[in-house]
């Protein structure tokens, strides 16, 4: 495409990069420090980002419930020549906002792999095999590439017992209990309220009290994820190899065709604080659609993982496949309508959203 | 092609789960799956009772929570047959389980054609439990003494999941499951509680038609005096005194082997079944000592281990006896998402297309000699 491009300039100190610090925003081109890329996207208003190709090294806990049990990964930025835009260079763009940190990196990697992990994308049961080790690895290598952009060098088990005390998170635990007692109950009440207030109070006069202010960063981030990766993730899956066969041959097409209208439909999106021109919207309805553009991130990066498995799936595999990127694509689009409307039945969400996933 | 049959189209198009009342009264909520077509994703119908049938989605909708995969393409719908009185409230749980068994989450596996083609009557589901925090995927209450008794008549392959607040002495019987936390239906720690306890499921073999995968559970504290006895730590009620000192041998040789796992707990196990006799529940037992300690990969559905060792210090696992008997049950009870974990003598004497059943079920299993990675 022509868009973006790499170029080399030398000059000043950034402290940390190449090491606590993979990648920052410049206001000046020139101002990329020796042995660093600079990367520039071109637009109205140009985005200039440089960064250090490492290598980093990084632990993650693949499993909330198993604290003690880690794995330390080693990962390097590299460019692959055959493509126009490097992945990483959209992940930069996309999600990185003045700097990207190491810790912030690997806390996001975290969250994709237990993510993939409880979804059984990737798996790592008890009592590993060597054969069941080696096909983590090609889905781990393959999913950080596909979704992050980042080549993993080295990736080996480790045990965090000295830095992670297990035993002390669960003595916090129960200090946290027995000092907040009633937040069960009160959770309770706030639903059954709610609950009440629906029933008997048309709107949402009565619910609305005690809201949080909307994010509308939150909102702007998540629509600006989903406006510039979804395009990407759609040429991702059109240059598929897929199987011979009309059957798949079709639903490859649909995907694409669906994925499409998704498109479109991002393009277009009302914008967050209005139901109609100059009608501005109540804040419960505003924190609704955030909450739905979040999710709809959330199914982008499900994609992202689907795409990762298609690129390495065997044809026998298809099938399978097909009913989750079906899935994938449901939730796309039920999260963008649900974005899109501007008023609809509020759940009563309690605040703690949910547990981590298992 | 089978994968297709697997992952679409084997799921029930409806699933019942059952939940005595307190005057004996077996209610039955009916959970039936279709298309979503742009409408609500649970739907309740209860003649007569609107706020039952409010309640009802409430529940049902926080238990989701608590999901780690969404799906918006079904509509739920859910029906009582009769309606319970406004306190009770033991049928929530029955509502969770119908609402997750007729979308084949775990452990509610969907069913192959094979078993399906052989057991059209299938087992029946019963279940007693409510909740304040069912976002959270906590359960309490305990069996109503209505359903202890109906318990006592159900067949062999029925089950009854009950809330656990900890008072009750019940669960001594077979097919009795106490729960305090959805995530126990595959044996995975609650992680908003203190105590952390995992279990692991091991076959019991008993003669044939009786054969059953009971369960062990380990529940771990962090220990505030250093220094003392591993074994004196460890405590497993209601259970006697010979098997009791194999059990805490046991666990504080492999806590030896795991290298960071003695003086730093207070250990309670408990035994869906407390009578049986063997040491094939011993790899089970570590390892759901392990996974409650928090140092061992967790697998997405249950456990399933048969083993035992004479050097759990070691971390060396050894045969069992009954081996066809436990390898035909495990192949018929495991469900998407299991590990099972058996002795390495046993590879050898695999029936052929054992481990390609178990697969394609999306169980795996791994026949090992030695506990911990690889």
């Amino acid at each position: 495409m022509g868009l973006f491009k790499r170029s080399r300039k030398q000059a000043v100190e950034i402290s940390g990069l190449g090491s606590l610090l993979i990648a920052r925003r410049l206001d000046d081109l020139r101002a990329a420090p020796v042995g660093s890329v600079v990367v520039q996207q071109k637009g109205e208003r140009e985005l200039v980002y440089c960064f250090h190709p490492g290598p980093y090294q990084v632990d993650l806990t693949p499993f909330a419930a198993a604290p003690e049990m880690g794995l330390r990964l080693r990962f390097v930025i590299e460019a692959n020549p055959r493509v126009s835009q490097q992945r990483f260079d959209l992940y930069l763009f996309s999600e990185a906002g003045e700097e990207l940190n190491l810790a912030d990196f690997g806390e996001a990697v975290q969250g994709d792999v237990q993510h993939e992990l409880a979804q059984g994308g990737l798996e790592l049961p008890p009592c590993t095999s060597l054969d069941e080790w080696h096909a983590f690895r090609a889905g781990l290598n393959q999913l950080l590439y596909t979704r992050f952009g980042v080549t993993v060098d080295d990736c080996v088990p480790v045990d965090l017992g000295d830095s992670i005390d297990y035993a002390a998170a669960l003595r916090a635990r129960a200090a946290a209990i027995a000092s907040a007692p009633a937040a069960n109950v009160s959770v309770t009440a706030a639903i059954a309220n709610v609950a009440v207030a629906d029933a008997s109070v048309p709107g949402l006069a009565a619910a609305s009290a005690g809201l949080p202010a909307p994010d509308r960063a939150a909102d702007a981030k998540a629509l600006r994820r989903l406006f510039l990766e979804l395009p990407v993730l759609s040429s991702g899956i059109r240059l598929l190899a897929i199987p011979p066969g009309t059957e798949i041959f079709q639903s490859h097409q649909a995907i694409l065709q669906r994925l499409s209208l998704v498109v479109l439909s991002v393009g277009s999106m009302p914008s967050l604080e209005w139901s109609a021109p100059n009608q501005p919207l109540e804040s419960a309805q505003q924190l609704r659609r955030i909450a739905q553009s979040q999710a709809a991130v959330v199914a982008l990066d499900e994609g992202w993982s689907l795409l990762a498995q298609l690129q390495m799936q065997s044809p026998a595999q298809w099938p399978e496949r097909a009913d989750e990127a079906d899935r994938v694509l449901a939730n796309l689009e039920y999260h963008l309508a649900e974005r899109r409307v501007a008023f609809a039945a509020v759940d009563a969400q309690p605040s703690e959203r949910r547990e981590p996933k298992l | 092609m089978t994968l297709t049959m697997l992952t679409a189209h084997a799921l029930p198009a409806s699933a019942e789960c059952r939940c005595v009342l307190v005057d004996g009264r077996v209610l039955t909520i009916t959970a039936s799956r279709r298309p979503r077509a742009n409408r609500a994703d649970v739907k309740c119908a209860v003649a007569g009772a609107p706020a039952i049938s409010e309640r009802m989605q409430e529940v049902v909708r926080l238990a989701r929570h608590t999901e780690p995969r969404f799906d918006s393409r079904d509509q739920v719908v859910l029906s009582m047959d009769i309606v319970p009185s406004a306190e009770e409230r033991g049928w929530e749980l029955a509502a969770v389980l119908a609402d997750r068994k007729v979308r084949g989450l775990p452990p509610f596996a969907p069913a192959t054609e094979s078993s399906s083609a052989a057991a059209p009557d299938e087992a029946k589901l019963y279940a007693d439990g409510w909740s304040d925090a069912w976002h959270l995927g906590r359960v309490t209450g305990q069996p109503s003494q209505a359903a202890v008794r109906a318990a006592r008549h159900l067949a062999s392959a029925d089950q009854l999941f009950a809330g656990d607040d900890g008072s009750t002495a019940e669960a001594a019987q077979a097919n009795i499951t106490l729960i305090s936390h959805l995530g126990a239906l595959s044996g995975h720690a609650d992680p908003s509680a203190a105590v952390s306890s995992a279990r692991a499921w091991f076959p019991l073999h008993s003669g044939g038609i009786n054969d059953t995968l009971s369960w062990v559970e380990v529940s771990v504290y962090p220990i505030d005096s250093a220094g003392v006895d591993e074994e004196s730590t460890i405590a497993a009620p209601g259970l006697d005194l010979t098997v009791l000192n194999t059990l805490r041998q046991t666990l504080a040789a492999a806590r030896h082997f795991d290298g960071k796992g003695l003086g730093r707990w207070r250990t309670v196990v408990r035994f869906g079944q407390p009578r049986f006799q063997g040491q094939s529940y011993q790899l089970a037992l570590v390892m759901a000592d392990r996974l409650a300690r928090g140092r061992e990969f967790v697998p997405r559905g249950r456990l399933i281990a048969s083993g035992c060792s004479s050097a759990w210090h070691a971390g060396r696992v050894e045969t069992v006896e009954g081996r066809e008997p436990k390898l035909e049950l495990i192949l018929k009870q495991a469900a998407s998402g299991d590990r099972v974990l058996l002795p390495q003598e046993w590879q050898a004497g695999l029936p052929e297309q054992y481990q390609n059943t178990l697969k394609a079920r999306g169980a795996s299993l791994a026949c090992i000699s030695q506990i911990g990675m690889i």
